[in-house]
């Protein structure tokens, strides 16, 4: 009983917030700043208060807790995450109330804030394969909403466009893998690993498809930080400590996430290396660790794959919030260590830097791999018409 | 060939930003290529040009009309002969310009009485000749020439630099790029120009089209383009080091993108249908009641730009008007003053000066460039990198540092410890964004990032006192000096070491006869100069002293004070100078050398920056109002610890206001605006008037070139925010330690951020001097640059004579009760103090 208040405090009251935020929105009576800031604050409150009182009730093993037709799981995975998600929901609640002061857009990053939270609580509490699956798709669309924030211009638009594509195609394979666990479990126990596989990577920017990640540093400075230094980012690799259990067993699969999480690795190194702006540069130094995680994973350091989830995800939010000191960060650095404490750099082999330049070309292969999809339904659907104009002629 | 080549790139060249490297920012006319040309044709030429906004649109100018700060006689003072019923209804009206759908549904409301007014108009627009169609510049960038071009130029964020860069950037990146045809041009071993000419060739862009399209094909990587050719002709402004850096090479690279992607062409936007036409005039005609067949001719002349030209004359001279009356009244003289402080003529220590003669009514302020005529490059002890401290028109000749006295083990060990934690904050940021390192960082210490993360944002002013007050354990100690004195050797090429003292005297000697204090000086005289400091705001540097050219002018104000006080410079005997700083973002004082104030004076002193300290108290709570997240009934306290706040916090997009609210100059007597609230809008400079003009002419060659810069930087990012300034911070993204770009990858934005000026009211400088207009007449005409800033009306400027006649104005009680309760701009008040 107490497990089931307990958990409700934590989730019910961003929920609510989102609630709140969004029915004045959709009425057409946004929120002032003052309201949202001072809601966002108490939510903010209110929940944590829930979760710590949490952490002492919650036994070792974990427990399911119902709440109406929902099952949530609390254990030692989900629980450091929900910290997490609470904690950053409410640090970059109260940054952005400053940070987006007389924006114009104010009120619409704190809705979407609010879903990411209310979506990433709910993946990561998620006691079943379709609640998961609400909450990644809540998780998705703030994503790219947030990222598509400037939607005066037309880059950010294209590159939510772009993210928001990657996302939709790589959660096909969560979607399959919901349809298989529902209705035939045994029969396609080797496919639902691969096919949530391709869904964390996706969503984690895994190879191939890291080529989303520094676009998303399009919004505000505030929602690069929580989504690409700290939530989104990781949501791939919860969701493979999550699925585990189902799919450790399916033949190749733990050889090929910690292939899949080095060559992330590698790439995101290789690539961070030539980046020239702080927020590419942090980007890929992100997927850099989300890689390490993803391989630890692929070897069983469950553990270690959270701790180091949770770590990294809080020393990255911190350093892309304060990502627009830099000039500031150097200049103090000097003063105190002196001028000629660097050695000069070498520049790599030039093929090295192409590479890395051009972003392993990951980008290129994946429109080119898109453009061919495309041309075969184009094709249909050419030939669909003929069909029917052939048909109406007569 | 190659020659005219170079001379098109040269002359494209001078349509790009010179704004230099962000870290030291030096406010400039955003349009200063066009200052041969008169300032109302000059900003409609460069809006069409780069597909900017000349003024503020007709909305926001009909707002201004119905708040009463554009009143019916300015519009009818501006217009004179031209004041006919038509324009004014023009006007005062807002005059919709629907286009396409937009139209056609407001037609279908045109009923029977006006219907056939309407045809009439529609069949004469019909017989008219169309007008030439709308055009903007392209938008095109391919990434890869951005990535390039920030990876050539970086300063340090990579971990890998771009090969081949002591190339150029040309050959560096066709070493990079391998492409087929960049390949087949190094076999051939073509230079950067010969490369340009082929691309312009296959572009089928004829030699006399050259200089045309080269400017069409920078504008929209204008930023780069900018940096490349500032960093061509100064590459000592580059942060680290410059690579050899040639705008010939960075046009080379952008035809070749052109040459695989085709032509860089303007958008054109369709003409308006005779519909289209028709339609203002058809308001314009219910309006008036006027039916006649002249009518549509004389809407048509006077356009959408020309009324928000006259609008923008109108809201200047109310502007203007509101400040001469406010100027004619009687000077406030001070009898034999306790002490005096001369500060920078920056507009927002105008607030402070008020405050600090009201908190301490028998003293004497002055305002002069912030430099105080010490034009030198200076370092920190510790520093490792010199900073030119000077108005960017000078180049400074001398090299001046601080250096600790009394060298203790204690101080050393210290310092080793400072080092010591210095190089491991280091380790541990790069190393956070490596592989293996990176993941013990984020594994072990991650978490911990959390007690920063929460505290920093949560409570930014605690934090930093904490931090501060740990870090203080650790701060050097001892006596630190200048080193003022002249010594051999030289530290950069074509500077000397010091001040001869036949040079400390010229500067005291200038200073002194300028601001009018020659053998007047009271017994203390402070000298403050300013700076700013904020965290997680690359514009920073931005609000520090423009008159020593983006820095921070403690240093000057520093080595001030001790030339003067310097006995064999022995110009003001038996007066005290202390050289201190002004933190503009904090409202905090710091004083320098404060230990060798000679006993006699220390209960002066002392009194001194006690008023100074309550001035400054005073000086946060009025800059408090214009901040929409502060209350506006705080007391005092409350509000200068909610602007310390600010300075600190990660969080703030808005830590100070800057120039914002910049709008004249005064040269002159302080007697004649001392007492006057002037709501931080008016440069200060203190100028004795009894001169035949030699010294009005160094004060004018001093100050205009400053003061004009800050005032049209802050015009055109206001006009258009997005064109001109660099648009909202909030997607700031800083690249290659040069600049910012919006979020991921975009042109290098140069100008001010909205969040810098959204306070401003864009009109021209009125800079009012205190003299006869014979006098100022011909000080100007003497002055190339001046003369071409007022002539062509880019300034405003005005002789007020020393005897004009005066008026008594209306008072108020206090600064107080001059601000209390409001946001926006203010009436100009007279204080009753």
């Amino acid at each position: 009983m107490l497990e089931t208040l307990l958990t409700l405090g934590a989730v019910a009251p961003p929920a609510a917030l989102l609630a709140f935020l969004g029915i004045l929105s959709l009425v057409g009576r946004p929120a002032p700043e003052r309201v949202t800031g001072t809601a966002t604050r108490w939510t903010f409150l209110a929940a944590m208060v829930s979760f710590a009182a949490l952490v002492f009730v919650v036994p070792a093993g974990g427990l399911d807790v119902q709440l109406g037709p929902l099952t949530f799981r609390l254990d030692g995975l989900s629980l450091p995450f929900l910290g997490l998600t609470l904690m950053l929901h409410g640090v970059v609640g109260a940054f952005a109330h400053r940070y987006l002061h007389l924006e114009r857009g104010y009120n619409r990053f704190f809705v979407m804030l609010s879903l990411l939270a209310v979506g990433f609580s709910v993946t990561v509490l998620a006691g079943s394969i379709e609640l998961l699956l609400a909450g990644w798709e809540l998780v998705g669309i703030s994503s790219a909403l947030l990222i598509g924030y400037f939607h005066e211009r037309p880059m950010p638009v294209h590159n939510a466009m772009r993210t928001w594509v990657t996302y939709k195609l790589t959660d096909i394979g969560l979607m399959a893998a919901a349809v298989l666990i529902i209705h035939d479990p045994a029969g396609h126990a080797s496919w639902i690993g691969w096919l949530v596989l391709l869904s964390a990577a996706g969503k984690s920017a895994l190879v191939p498809f890291s080529g989303w990640l520094p676009r998303a540093m399009e919004g505000p400075t505030p929602s690069s930080a929580i989504f690409y230094g700290a939530l989104s980012v990781h949501a791939g690799a919860y969701l493979l400590l999550r699925m585990w259990p189902q799919i450790e067993s399916t033949p190749g699969l733990a050889a090929a996430v910690v292939a899949l999480g080095v060559l992330t690795a590698i790439h995101a190194t290789l690539t961070e290396r030539v980046q020239t702006d702080i927020k590419s540069a942090l980007a890929y130094a992100s997927l850099t660790q989300v890689g390490i995680i993803v391989a630890e994973i692929g070897l069983g350091l469950h553990v270690l794959a959270v701790v180091h989830s949770v770590g990294h995800a809080c020393l990255r939010s911190l350093q892309i919030l304060r990502a627009p000191s830099l000039l500031h960060d150097l200049r103090h650095v000097e003063e105190t260590v002196g001028a000629t404490a660097e050695a000069p750099r070498s520049a790599p082999p030039r093929r090295f830097y192409r590479l890395a330049l051009n972003r392993f070309y990951f980008d290129e292969l994946l429109d080119r791999v898109v453009g061919a999809c495309l041309g075969v339904l184009r094709a249909f659907d050419a030939l669909e018409r003929e069909w029917i104009s052939l048909w109406g002629r007569r | 060939m190659s020659d005219r080549l170079r001379a098109a790139i040269d002359h494209a060249a001078e349509l790009l930003p010179a704004q230099g490297p962000i870290s030291v920012f030096i406010h400039h006319n955003t349009l200063h290529a066009f200052e041969d040309l008169p300032f109302e044709q000059a900003v409609v030429e460069a809006g069409r040009r780069f597909g900017c906004e000349p003024f503020l649109t007709e909305a926001r100018f009909h707002e201004e009309i119905a708040a009463g700060r554009i009143t019916e006689d300015d519009l009818v003072a501006v217009l004179g002969n031209d004041a006919t019923d038509v324009r004014l209804a023009m006007l005062r009206n807002p005059i919709p310009a629907p286009r396409g759908a937009a139209l056609r549904w407001l037609l279908d409301e045109i009923d029977g009485l006006t219907a056939d007014l309407w045809e009439t108009l529609v069949a004469h627009a019909r017989t008219l000749p169309p007008l030439p169609p709308a055009t903007r510049p392209a938008t095109r960038v391919d990434p890869l020439l951005i990535r390039a071009v920030a990876a050539f130029l970086d300063q340090g964020i990579a971990t890998w630099p771009m090969p081949d860069r002591e190339l150029g950037f040309y050959r560096a990146f066709r070493r990079l790029c391998g492409c087929p045809i960049l390949r087949d041009e190094e076999a051939r071993g073509l230079d950067a120009l010969g490369s340009a000419t082929e691309s312009l060739a296959a572009l089928g862009v004829p030699e006399s089209e050259w200089a045309e399209y080269v400017g069409e094909t920078l504008l929209p990587v204008r930023g780069w383009a900018g940096m490349m050719r500032v960093l061509e002709r100064d590459p000592n402004r580059a942060p680290v080091a410059a690579p050899p850096c040639s705008l010939a090479d960075f046009v080379a690279v952008k035809l070749h993108f052109d040459r695989r992607e085709g032509r860089a062409e303007r958008a054109v936007e369709p003409p308006p249908t005779p519909e289209e036409r028709a339609y203002p005039v058809f308001r314009v005609a219910i309006a008036t009641g006027r039916r006649d067949p002249k009518l549509f001719a004389e809407v048509e002349a006077f356009g959408e730009l020309e009324r928000r030209r006259v609008l923008q004359l109108a809201y200047e001279r109310n502007f203007h008007c509101r400040v001469l009356d406010a100027l004619a009244r009687p000077p406030v003289p001070t009898a034999s003053p306790s002490f005096q402080a001369i500060f920078c003529l920056d507009e927002r220590e105008e607030s402070l000066r008020r405050h600090l003669e009201e908190v301490e009514p028998r003293c004497e302020t002055f305002g002069t460039a912030g430099f105080f005529g010490v034009a030198m490059y200076y370092r920190d002890a510790g520093d490792p990198h010199w900073t030119p401290l000077c108005p960017i028109q000078i180049r400074p000749e001398h090299t001046i540092e601080e250096e600790f006295s009394g060298l203790t083990t204690r101080r050393m060990r210290r310092a080793a410890w400072r080092r010591g934690l210095g190089l491991l904050q280091r380790h541990l940021s790069t190393g956070s964004r490596t592989l293996a390192r990176g993941a013990f960082v984020a594994t072990g210490l991650g978490a911990l990032a959390s007690l920063p993360l929460v505290a920093r944002v949560l409570f930014p002013r605690t934090t930093s006192r904490l931090r501060r007050r740990t870090a203080s354990w650790l701060e050097p100690t001892g006596k630190s000096r200048l080193r003022l004195d002249a010594r051999p050797g030289a530290d950069l090429e074509g500077t000397r070491r010091g001040f001869t003292v036949e040079e400390m005297r010229a500067i005291v000697s200038r200073l002194l006869d300028e601001t009018g204090l020659r053998g007047k000086t009271a017994p203390l005289v402070l000298v403050v100069g300013h700076g700013s400091s904020s965290l997680n705001n690359p514009h920073e540097s931005a609000h520090d002293c423009g008159a020593c050219g983006g820095g921070r002018g403690g240093p000057n104000a520093r080595a001030f004070a001790a030339m003067a006080n310097d006995p064999r410079v022995g110009l003001a005997p038996g007066t005290w100078f202390v050289g201190g700083v002004h933190n503009s973002c904090d409202d905090s004082i710091e004083f320098f050398d404060t230990d060798l104030i000679p006993n006699a004076l220390r209960a002066k002193f002392e009194a001194a920056a006690t008023a100074l300290d309550e001035a400054c108290l005073r000086n946060a709570h009025e800059r408090s109002r214009r901040f929409g997240q502060v209350p506006l009934d705080l007391p005092p306290a409350e509000a200068r610890r909610r602007m310390e706040a600010q300075s600190e916090d990660l969080a703030q997009p808005r830590p100070e206001y800057g120039h914002a609210t910049n709008a004249f100059a005064f040269i002159g007597r302080r007697e004649r605006t001392r007492g006057l609230f002037l709501d931080r809008r008016a440069f200060l400079i203190s100028y004795d008037p009894d001169d035949d003009g030699t010294r009005l002419a160094r004060v004018l060659g001093a100050v205009i070139p400053v003061v004009a810069g800050i005032s049209l930087e802050y015009y055109f990012s206001f006009v258009d925010p997005t064109g001109y300034g660099c648009g909202t911070k909030l997607p700031h993204n800083i690249v290659s330690l040069l600049g910012v770009m919006d979020g991921h990858q975009s042109d290098l934005r140069t100008g001010l951020p909205w969040q810098m000026v959204e306070i401003h009211e864009p009109v021209r400088l009125l800079v009012v001097v205190e003299t006869r207009p014979e006098t100022l007449d011909r000080v100007v005409r003497e002055n190339p640059a001046i003369r071409r800033l007022v002539e062509n009306r880019w300034i405003f400027m005005t002789a007020l004579p020393p005897d004009a006649a005066t008026v008594e104005p209306a008072v108020v009680h206090s600064s107080l009760d001059a601000y209390r309760g409001a946001r926006g701009h203010l009436p100009f008040a007279h204080l009753n103090a």
